[in-house]
């Protein structure tokens, strides 16, 4: 035997046993909860055509994407998330659509990335999309919905942190800032590093009031008090108005019950592109990452022809799980199993006894008697 | 629903040597002081503060940043070398402005004229990351690059490499082996860094020490 075909090549694995039964039941009741608000499931294809994905779209860097060829030359992609492929789907489907559709979804997605050492490469994602609907009782769905669903999960210890680019953009429009410095120092502060956005204003000559508030982004994380600071900070409209959209999403998430898992960090600024407003992440003990990215993407839609707001997000639900392990939380898996021996003589009863309790909904293994 | 974590230790993790031991004296100048660790004779491998919560362990500097980004530290303390080269999805918060030196690119003098042109050349450096970066995405020049672990000096020496990418903090080493810093690529100091999920979970005590360390540099 060659032991060599024995094993999975890096950042992707088999999961068996107890651990997919854990598996499975989580995103049952992910999806339990995300179904009950009325979300339709989709089904899109695992990979698509390069462009859908591409960096105009902006999700992925494109080395980081799993390529390939087909037939006729045409450069294909696996999908490294889902929600270009939903946005092309709503476009295509639902063009004259007026009222907002509801999508969920599930699958896993692949990122040819080496560098994160111990990260997979093919993981699980779980997540909703909200196309057609720019309210604010929109975003506070989305946020009530990711906090129900990990907590029905059965998840307790967690946060979810809100910000809105248009926060950081309203300063940055203000302040005058190139394009190029103002991507560098969304990298400074999103990444919380105060010295380098400092060093980054100081050598693009950024005139001194407008530096102290674009530093201050960094720092303004936290409780729903940091709104008040967050407004008192800023004289621009657009800053203002994306303060008091954060304050009236937290309203109604008041009114869910759900805002003590609720924080907010105005210097959070995704790499992706195309969110546009509204961005959330949830954080929880047992992995380094958030494990739950969503936001608004007003722009993304229009690319594939469609203007239409929409707002989502995604569980990474290898993550959740590998935190809930950590955390000690316990996950019902499956249930037991009954097994019926049979001889050679009873294997009429006993195969009858097994159609029997089959059909009363248990699960039942038969096996040969020894 | 219930929330948990309250009285949740803080952990730290500090780069092995000098950067541990300025940043221990930099801690006990706002109030952070770890007897335990004192004792050199010692043999525990973490140290308790059991006032404030937190706790420390020592580690290798390259693996700090990977401590924090697991969340298995919340808190690192490390070399900005470190931190360029591990390249982890880490908050790097403060500038502690110690443990200062520069990341430079040293050769022979008869080195200079390699790096002013796009020709292909050999560079030895324990920091690849770096000198990939620095080399392709800076000075758009092509390079080989070979990972040596120590005494990086000796690559242009035996002609193993034409420059090497490594810390300079006297220069003394260089100048006894006839070598030079041909180019600078960046100023070092320690940096801490933060896990990104203790900062969203913690804000409030993690913003204090941040605020706390930065009235004192």
């Amino acid at each position: 035997m060659s032991s060599h075909l024995l094993h999975t090549p890096e950042g992707v694995r088999d999961i068996y046993g107890e651990e997919k039964a854990k598996k499975t039941a989580v995103e049952r009741l992910l999806r339990q909860k995300i179904e009950s608000y009325g979300y339709r499931d989709i089904q899109t294809p695992t990979f698509e055509f390069f462009d859908v994905f591409s960096k105009e779209v902006g999700t992925t860097p494109s080395r980081e994407l799993y390529k390939f060829f087909d037939k006729e030359g045409n450069t294909l992609v696996l999908r490294p998330d889902f929600t270009p492929s939903i946005a092309r789907c709503a476009a295509k489907y639902f063009m004259d659509e007026d009222v907002p559709i509801r999508f969920c979804y599930q699958g896993n997605t692949f990122t040819n990335t080496s560098l994160l050492q111990g990260k997979l490469k093919e993981v699980t994602q779980m997540g909703a999309e909200l196309i057609g609907d720019a309210s604010v009782q929109a975003d506070a769905e989305m946020i009530a919905m990711t906090i129900e669903a990990l907590y029905h999960a059965g998840l307790s210890d967690f946060q979810i942190s809100v910000g809105n680019l248009e926060y950081f953009k309203g300063i940055c429009a203000e302040a005058g800032l190139s394009e190029e410095t103002e991507l560098e120092l969304r990298e400074y502060i999103s990444g919380k590093n105060f010295f380098g956005a400092e060093e980054l204003l100081d050598s693009a000559g950024v005139e001194r009031r407008d530096r102290e508030l674009l530093l201050k982004v960094s720092e303004l994380f936290g409780t729903a008090a940091i709104l008040d600071e967050a407004k008192r900070a800023v004289t621009n409209e657009r800053s203002r108005n994306a303060v008091k959209r954060l304050e009236k999403v937290y309203e109604a998430l008041c009114e869910y019950g759900v805002e003590k898992y609720v924080s907010f960090d105005l210097g959070m600024l995704s790499k992706y592109n195309y969110y546009t407003g509204i961005i959330f992440k949830g954080y929880t003990y047992g992995v380094g990452d958030a494990i739950v990215k969503g936001g608004r993407y007003d722009s993304l839609l229009g690319r594939f022809g469609k203007d239409a707001p929409a707002i989502g997000f995604m569980i990474v639900v290898d993550d959740l799980l590998a935190a809930m392990n950590r955390q000690g939380v316990a996950v019902e898996g499956e249930e037991a199993c009954l097994r019926l021996y049979y001889g050679e003589k009873d294997f009429h009863d006993k195969l009858a006894e097994a159609r029997e309790l089959r059909a009363a909904g248990k699960r039942v293994e038969l096996l040969p008697k020894q | 629903m219930e929330k948990m974590s309250e009285d949740r230790y803080l952990t730290f993790a500090l780069g092995k040597g000098r950067l541990a031991n300025k940043t221990m004296e930099l801690f006990e100048k706002i109030g952070v002081t770890c007897e335990e660790m004192k004792d050199k004779d010692s043999r525990k491998l973490i140290f308790v503060n059991e006032d404030l919560k937190f706790r420390f362990f020592l580690a290798k500097g390259p693996d700090v940043p990977t401590y924090v980004e697991y969340g298995a530290a919340d808190i690192g303390v490390v070399g900005k070398d470190t931190i360029m080269e591990e390249n982890r999805r880490v908050y790097e918060v403060l500038d502690l402005k110690y443990g200062k030196c520069r990341m430079c690119v040293c050769g022979p003098k008869s080195a200079e004229e390699l790096l002013k042109h796009h020709e292909m050349i050999r560079v030895a450096s324990k920091y690849p990351n770096i000198a990939k970066d620095y080399f392709y995405n800076r000075k758009h020049q092509t390079v080989d690059i070979i990972k040596l672990n120590g005494s990086v000096e000796l690559g242009p020496i035996v002609k193993l490499a034409d420059v090497i990418v490594d810390i300079v903090e006297t220069g003394s080493t260089l100048r006894e082996n006839g070598l030079e810093v041909l180019e600078e690529i960046c100023p070092l100091s320690a940096r801490m860094i933060v896990n990104q999920v203790s900062m969203q979970m913690e804000p409030e005590r993690i913003k204090r020490l941040i605020t706390d360390l930065r009235a004192h540099l």
